[in-house]
């Protein structure tokens, strides 16, 4: 869960996670999986364990992938190279993760403009209040909708590059 | 992989309260008022309390973590049978003597009423009754991640021998069974999640692969993984290969 209680992940969310339970049910992918990944504190694991599970997608052959995150603040470097690395291998990936008006992107670069924004609150700001701001069913949703035509765009653009 | 099967039978409880020791049956489940085990040396006290359906006006510190109660029938984690309980789930709440909060960034302590949204996916639902699990460590306790495993680890022996009664409950007796596959559809779009949580230390940590679904024993913690990525499967996630302890 991390900082932040409105957006922590408690042992139940994971449980019944919305964003398993959403994957699962679409019969138009083939789900392969979830990467469970951590937060080091040391900048070199940071770039590490992210070009890990990059490496480990493009093992598996994944054609598209959405990465969420649990809490905010510090990890958010953590997610953002993650991202990239994710990117960088020709893999389609959109984000999820809090944003509001409290944790917006201090450094922006090509892949910020797929991350969505998990905020519930009227304030945009951490509310403390337990799950407020939580990734819900309707986040997986719109998630697993924008990768698809993320994946559809990404395929397009690969294709015109062979073509000439 | 397609044939993994999981099920996950549900049992209601419709009634908690406090008794002389754990019982389970008719849909009503009994809990001790005192833990059986000797508290650690860092713990003040534990206080333990049972909140009927919207009866949450009542102060709460720090929420650690709300756990579902869950044991494994037949199988490892991600196969076989499951039994879980709903209707009921625990808050693990803490804070020091002097009312230091053990989450200090951002806590949720207050009314509970006002410091938790219900039937979210994380939280227990508006029918449910709460086990209110509170531990107050003495003021001289570091609040480090030893500290803090001590703690998730002391309710989760609380919450083992209801588990163990769960365990050998009739599975005849569910009132629910979901059946759960890692279903392939080859041809389609391959897809992943990819779930980044905390392994920082201290109150950021999450176990891995614990005995019990949601539980701890044997479970291994990201941070002594070094934090490397970990590949689960759908029916792994579902039944609760990750126990968070942020």
């Amino acid at each position: 869960m991390g900082v932040g209680p409105s957006t922590k992940e408690t042992t139940k969310h994971h449980f019944k996670d919305p964003l398993v339970r959403v994957f699962a049910q679409d019969p138009d992918i083939d789900f392969q999986g979830i990467i469970v990944v951590g937060t080091p504190q040391d900048n070199v694991l940071k770039n590490l364990v992210g070009k890990r599970v990059a490496k480990w997608l493009k093992a598996m052959r994944t054609d598209g992938a959405v990465i969420s995150a649990d809490g905010w603040g510090n990890s958010d470097v953590d997610f953002m190279n993650t991202m990239e690395s994710i990117g960088s291998e020709g893999i389609s990936v959109i984000g999820l993760k809090f944003i509001g008006t409290q944790a917006t992107f201090v450094v922006t670069n090509e892949y910020t403009p797929y991350v969505l924004d998990i905020n519930k609150s009227p304030s945009g700001k951490e509310t403390t209040v337990l799950a407020e701001n939580s990734l819900d069913e309707r986040d997986a949703n719109k998630a697993l909708g924008f990768l698809k035509l993320k994946m559809r765009a990404d395929q397009k653009s690969a294709e015109l590059e062979e073509n000439n | 992989m397609p044939n993994e099967t999981l099920k996950i039978k549900e049992f209601i409880i419709d009634h908690v309260q406090i008794g002389d020791s754990y019982q389970l049956k008719d849909h009503q489940l009994v809990i001790p008022k005192k833990p059986q085990e000797v508290l650690p040396a860092d713990f003040q006290s534990v206080e333990i309390k049972v909140l009927p359906p919207n009866q949450l006006d009542v102060p709460t510190n720090a929420i650690m973590d709300v756990i579902p109660i869950s044991t494994k029938v037949l199988g490892n984690i991600g196969e076989g049978i499951t039994h879980t309980l709903t209707g009921t789930c625990v808050l693990l709440t803490g804070a020091d003597q002097q009312g230091r909060q053990i989450h200090d960034f951002g806590s949720s302590d207050g009314i509970l009423k006002d410091q938790i949204m219900l039937d979210r996916d994380g939280t227990p639902g508006t029918n449910d009754y709460i086990i209110m699990f509170n531990v107050i460590v003495k003021s001289t306790s570091k609040m480090d991640r030893k500290s803090m495993t001590e703690i998730f680890a002391f309710a989760d022996a609380y919450i083992q021998p209801i588990r163990k009664i769960l365990k050998v409950t009739n599975g005849l007796e569910a009132d629910y069974t979901h059946e759960y596959v890692n279903e392939v559809h080859p041809g389609k779009p391959k897809v992943a999640i990819v779930k980044q949580v905390s392994g920082q230390g201290a109150m950021y940590d999450n176990l891995l692969f614990a005995k019990e679904p949601s539980g701890m024993e044997d479970g291994i913690s990201i941070i002594d993984l070094n934090n490397f990525p970990v590949l689960l499967t759908p029916n792994e996630y579902r039944d609760g290969a990750i126990r968070a302890m942020v």
